[in-house]
């Protein structure tokens, strides 16, 4: 009985304690910085790697990445829910009036070039597509992959969820103002994207250059095919830029500011191409 | 009392304990007691009342977000208190935006909101919904009412102790982990043997919810079944009906209440259910062409809502019709939530036990 | 005549009675079924995943994988792993010799500059030599020919103007004024690559180049990068196949070559595999593939390896390496918070439920609000934890607005109330009454039987319960989705400093890994994996709740 009462005293002498101590490391946790990064799933990768490279430079620092979609990095940076927001397009209009809305100011950094790729299973016999064919495929209006000269099989048509920068380009490139069609199956991610196709003999969808390998074939787009060269010169019609946005230019000698500025040193660019995206500078 | 406790006479010889005070005090007589015990029920009736306040602000904070979504303080002529032509005017405006957007919501086919001019029809979302819950009920029904006949009556004592824990286990293993199977595993099986076009659509989608409502339904019957008790069987037996007579004529229709509640609970699980539709249902917000086409992609109201959340911003047009949708959602499993605990309160009252 | 009379025999069942009693047999039939199709489908969702899962811990690791352990984690025998390296160093050089003689051919773009890099140094050690000027000009024109004429012979395509123009350059291999200089390299080069036109088919060299970047990039994958090139910046790439089933698949892809050609127009194109020998049938690349098929074994060294390190070791590049040691932290932290949340709540309106409440009308909506609370939808129970936790009440208190572990702790917490509150119940319920009049004969007040005999007697139930909860909350994703969660980042430690944070956890980083992260397709084990960890996890809890209750049940059956 006594033991037993010491021991719950004691109990709760340590729990008091330990309380205390953690309500003052709370509150002076100011030791490890941490930063958050959200955003793009085509440059989540890209980012992901940067984080890795500069923790291990710098160990008081601890980045977290998350991927769900472009337009979840703009909002959580405007929200103020993240440093630095991965995008794979540039910000809206309307985003940034609700950014200056909440007081934020969304600085673009252009961290690397990519293509939208747009790809079908290896055993489909097309090879070149031009832009129309490609919104008409995906406004609905062409339903059979024998319109086009392939076999007799329906179409399944991925596309990126309304989230993803990659959609916001793709729509902007190839859509046009045409709204795609309710039949277009929607995937959250690059990765998700490229499985499906891999998957399916009938499907067709596009993802960034980084995702392409042997297992989906990509056609050319109205002649050009998706390549470094083409995208870097912008001859291939659907490329874009891939940003890192923060708020404001980050102050000169921050951790931040190493972060944004990591892809001009070497390494940085040498991250950018292993990823198999295009890098901006000839280094 | 303490007066008529003070007059008992008898005082036990011997007695180690003198008992020269009364037995029971008045408050004022111990004023700490009285207040201790008093304030302690209150104490602890608050803190049970959390429960109360945690519901209501769940209802508050998303109804809050709602309801931003139906009005629209900017689209309304200036209201002028004073004059009633105004009011009249402005409550006319007022009513019939809520009427149109609630009308886009519910009966628009376009799930468009983040295009140029956005669009809120959710009704293909709604309907996703329903096909997903309604194959995997169409599925998990049949078997776990017939799994749970076999549980309660059909198995001997040892066997219904090692079912019972996979049961349990069924309805443990996390929805993530159903999710990862109905995409990895499921999805490309459907494609390469049944030859579909899409292994992520509906039928998988139901059919994976269907595992995850089977053990509530089999559970929360078990329960029902049991509670009918022997007597009925027994007076069925004697009468010259087969098992599977008294089964079907007799206990189920005695068990009827706990059996709906147990479809309802099953039906709540699966509505509500994110993750598996999200990865393995396609997420193509359409009505699919010929309507019993199930093997075509659909979007369910949880996917839509963890799929767009992350990319609205606060206080936009996009996050208010999550919310609103979210609002659906609520009120929808609450209204189920309550037709549940009426049928389970006649199950009690039969005298079974609350499962 | 016999004359068939109708059955009137009491003792066998007439046709009606037989056709009730096969209902009664299918029926019975059908129930049992039901039961098998249940037990079928925890199988066939567990087994795989489990199976597969289990081979992220047990496996074949080969050299590359201890050289990994070693490098970045510190493990194993450094003077066992570097006799290792010198033996599999050994084996795989003449791969590389044989790699190297047949690209030189092929590599056109590294001839065209190793010629532009030789006519630079040539100039260059000109002017050390302190050469005179007409005789420098003179040489570097030379040499700018030599330059020229090896260009030309490398881009051509045909076997007899390749053979002209490296003529035209070993022409001058005599030139006194060329010993000993820079300017030999040219010659040197040029014969090599006047053996290379004898043998290799220059028309196809397109084809070759495809397939030798193919070939190439598979020996990457195999051995990691050669031995004296720089270290490629992503950790991915600095080990080869760590595994031996990884090696299987890039062995496959060294041996053969996948081509989809057409059977039929108009129809999708067949894959057909064709051997690499036959691909560059008549090269001197031919005899690398036998080599390498035969020796792999010894160039990877693998070992059956049991990897219990994974549980606790950070991933490496995005979960490509390493282990599941931040989920496993993230999701205990998040868990035992929310618990630590929700325990004394559910435990105190427990007690009140059973001990002081009545059943009237307050009460009832009580009990009505917990049942409401246990069956909203866990994406709602997600954007109440935004809404209120995230932008809302946590700001309040001075933590920054952004997903923490505290607000999915909280929010987790509400999730699992209701269970608690219910276990609870239950469990103070079915304290035998006696213990509770015998408590109060003696004459303990009310509070004091409660905690000192009640409370003590419901523990082992109360205790199921938590178990079940925290079973319930390390499994739930869609509340942790917008408050607390991230793909990629370990847990601060200590844990206080990492409750503002957010956190990876099993549940949100198994979603992640199955259709968000771009490596996991090429590392299926561990995408299995991580959801076998969570699996493991939420069975051993679950199998712990059973047990505690059957002993419980065996206790009170024993009263």
């Amino acid at each position: 009985m006594e033991a037993r009462r010491i021991a719950v005293v004691a109990g709760l002498v340590a729990g008091a304690t330990l309380a205390a101590w953690a309500a003052f490391a709370v509150a002076s946790e100011a030791s490890k910085q941490t930063l958050q990064i959200e955003g793009s799933t085509t440059v989540g990768p890209i980012a992901e790697a940067f984080a890795e490279a500069f923790m291990k430079a710098n160990p008081n620092v601890q980045i977290t990445v998350k991927m769900t979609g472009s337009g979840d990095g703009a909002a959580a940076l405007i929200d103020g829910r993240c440093q630095i927001a991965t995008m794979s397009r540039f910000m809206k209009p309307a985003e940034y009036q609700k950014a200056v809305e909440k007081n934020v100011t969304p600085c673009p950094h252009a961290v690397a070039m990519d293509g939208v790729c747009a790809v079908v299973h290896p055993s489909n016999p097309l090879k070149a597509i031009t832009r129309v064919q490609l919104r008409d495929i995906y406004a609905g209006k062409i339903t059979n992959w024998k319109d086009l000269g392939g076999p007799d099989m329906p179409i399944v048509v991925i596309s990126r969820d309304t989230s993803s920068g990659t959609y916001e380009v793709f729509a902007e490139k190839v859509m046009g103002k045409d709204k795609m069609s309710e039949k277009v199956e929607y995937v959250n991610s690059n990765p998700q994207a490229h499985a499906r196709i891999k998957t399916t003999a009938g499907a067709i969808g596009y993802v960034g250059l980084g995702f392409l390998d042997a297992s989906v074939k990509a056609l050319t787009v109205d002649g050009v095919a998706p390549s470094r060269k083409t995208i870097a010169t912008g001859v291939y019609p659907i490329s874009r830029p891939l940003f890192f946005f923060t708020n404001g230019y980050p102050e000169l000698g921050s951790t931040l500011h190493s972060l944004c500025t990591f892809f001009l040193t070497e390494k940085g660019q040498e991250i950018i191409e292993a990823k198999g995206f295009v890098p901006l500078t000839n280094y | 009392m303490a007066q008529a406790a003070g007059t008992v006479e008898a005082r036990p010889r011997g007695a180690a304990a003198a008992f020269d005070r009364p037995l029971l005090l008045t408050p004022r007589e111990n004023l700490a007691g009285y207040l201790g015990s008093h304030l302690g029920r209150a104490a602890l009736f608050l803190v049970t009342a959390t429960s109360v306040v945690a519901v209501l602000l769940i209802f508050v904070f998303i109804i809050r977000e709602a309801v931003a979504f139906f009005v629209n303080p900017a689209a309304l002529p200036p209201l002028d208190w004073t004059s009633t032509g105004s009011a009249f005017a402005w409550a006319r405006a007022a009513l019939s935006f809520i009427v149109a957007r609630l009308a886009e919501l519910l009966a628009g086919t376009q799930w468009y909101p983040e295009a140029a001019s956005p669009e809120f029809g959710a009704l293909a979302i709604l309907v996703g919904s329903l096909y997903v819950t309604g194959g995997a009920l169409l599925i998990a029904v049949p078997v776990g009412l017939l799994g749970a006949v076999c549980l309660s009556d059909i198995l001997p004592f040892g066997a219904r102790q090692a079912v019972k824990p996979v049961v349990e286990i069924l309805a443990a293993i996390p929805s993530v982990a159903y999710g990862f199977f109905a995409v990895l595993v499921l999805a490309p099986w459907m494609q390469e043997h049944l030859h579909l076009s899409t292994g992520t659509n509906a039928l998988n989608a139901a059919i994976i919810l269907a595992v995850m409502a089977i053990p509530t339904i089999v559970s929360v019957s078990e329960d029902s079944l049991t509670a009918a008790g022997r007597e009925l069987r027994e007076a069925s037996y004697a009468c010259g009906a087969t098992r599977a007579e008294t089964m079907v004529q007799v206990v189920i229709p005695a068990a009827h209440s706990g059996i709906i509640a147990a479809v309802i609970l099953g039906m709540m699980r699966a509505i509500g259910e994110t993750m598996v539709v999200w990865m393995a249902s396609g997420n193509a917000a359409q009505i699919p062409s010929p309507w019993w086409d199930l093997t075509q992609s659909v979007r369910t109201m949880t996917a839509t809502i963890a799929g767009e959340m992350g990319e609205t911003v606060q206080g936009s047009d996009h996050y208010r019709a999550l919310f609103a949708i979210g609002l659906l959602l609520l009120a929808f499993t609450f209204v189920l939530n309550l037709i549940t605990e009426h049928f389970l309160h006649r199950v009690r009252r039969a005298g079974g036990t609350s499962p | 005549m016999i004359r068939r009379r109708p059955s009137t025999d009491p003792l066998r069942p007439g046709r009606l009675l037989r056709l009730r009693g096969a209902v009664d047999r299918i029926f019975t039939g059908l129930a049992s079924g039901s039961i098998l199709l249940i037990a079928l489908a925890l199988v066939v969702v567990l087994a795989p995943m489990l199976w597969r899962g289990a081979t992220a811990v047990l496996f074949r690791g080969t050299v590359e994988f201890r050289l990994m352990q070693m490098q970045k984690f510190g493990r194993g025998n450094r003077a066992d792993l570097a006799v290792e390296l010198v033996q599999v160093a050994e084996v795989r050089q003449p791969v590389y010799g044989m790699l190297d003689r047949f690209s030189r051919g092929i590599a056109t773009d590294d001839l065209e500059e190793e010629a532009r890099r030789l006519y630079r140094e040539f100039g260059k050690q000109l002017d050390r030599r302190d050469t005179p000027a007409q005789e420098r000009t003179e040489l570097r024109s030379l040499a700018k020919h030599l330059r020229d004429d090896f260009t030309e012979a490398v881009e051509s395509t045909d076997k007899a103007a390749a053979r002209e123009a490296l003529g035209r350059v070993l022409r001058h291999a005599d030139d006194p004024r060329l010993k000993g200089t820079v300017a030999e390299g040219f010659f040197r080069t040029a014969q090599d690559y006047g053996h290379i036109v004898d043998t290799v088919d220059l028309s196809r060299r397109a084809e070759y180049a495809k397939a030798l970047g193919e070939v190439r990039d598979a020996i990457r994958a195999l051995f990691g990068p050669r031995p004296g090139e720089p270290r490629p910046p992503l950790v991915m790439d600095q080990y080869g196949a760590t595994r031996w089933d990884m090696a299987e698949r890039q062995l496959a892809r060294l041996l053969t070559a996948e081509k989809w050609v057409e059977v039929q127009p108009g129809q999708p194109l067949q894959r057909i595999e064709v051997p690499r020998e036959q691909q560059f049938a008549g090269t001197d690349l031919v005899p690398l593939f036998p080599f390498v098929r035969e020796r792999a074994v010894e160039m990877l060294d693998p070992r059956l390896t049991f990897y219990w390190q994974y549980f606790i070791d950070d991933s490496l590049s995005g979960h490509y390496f390493g282990g599941v040691g931040p989920e496993i932290l993230g999701t205990l932290l998040i868990t035992v918070l929310a618990i630590l949340f929700a325990l004394p709540l559910g435990v105190v309106s427990a007690a009140y439920l059973v001990e002081c409440a009545g059943d009237g009308r307050v009460v009832r909506l009580i009990r009505t609000c917990i049942n409401t609370l246990a069956g909203v939808p866990s994406i709602v129970f997600g954007l109440f934890g935004l809404a209120f936790f995230v932008i809302f009440l946590l700001p309040k208190f001075g933590f920054p607005q952004g997903a923490s572990i505290l607000a999915g702790a909280l929010t987790l917490g509400l999730l699992v109330l209701p269970i608690i509150i219910r276990a609870s119940e239950e469990a103070i319920r079915s304290v035998p009454p006696t213990y509770k009049e015998a408590a109060l004969a003696l004459g303990a007040s009310r509070l004091r039987c409660f905690v000192t005999v009640t409370l003590p007697a419901a523990l082992p139930g109360i205790l199921t319960g938590v178990i079940l909860s925290v079973s319930r909350a390390a499994g739930e994703t869609a509340p942790i989705l917008f408050t607390a969660a991230v793909a990629i980042g370990s847990t601060a430690w200590p844990p206080w400093s990492a409750v503002t944070k957010p956190t990876c956890t099993l549940a949100y980083s198994s979603y992640h890994i199955a259709v968000g992260d771009r490596l996991a397709a090429l590392v299926p084990h561990n995408q299995y994996g991580m959801v076998m960890t969570l699996i493991l996890l939420v069975l051993i809890l679950n199998i712990a709740a059973i047990l505690v209750r059957s002993r419980v049940a065996k206790r009170l059956r024993g009263q």
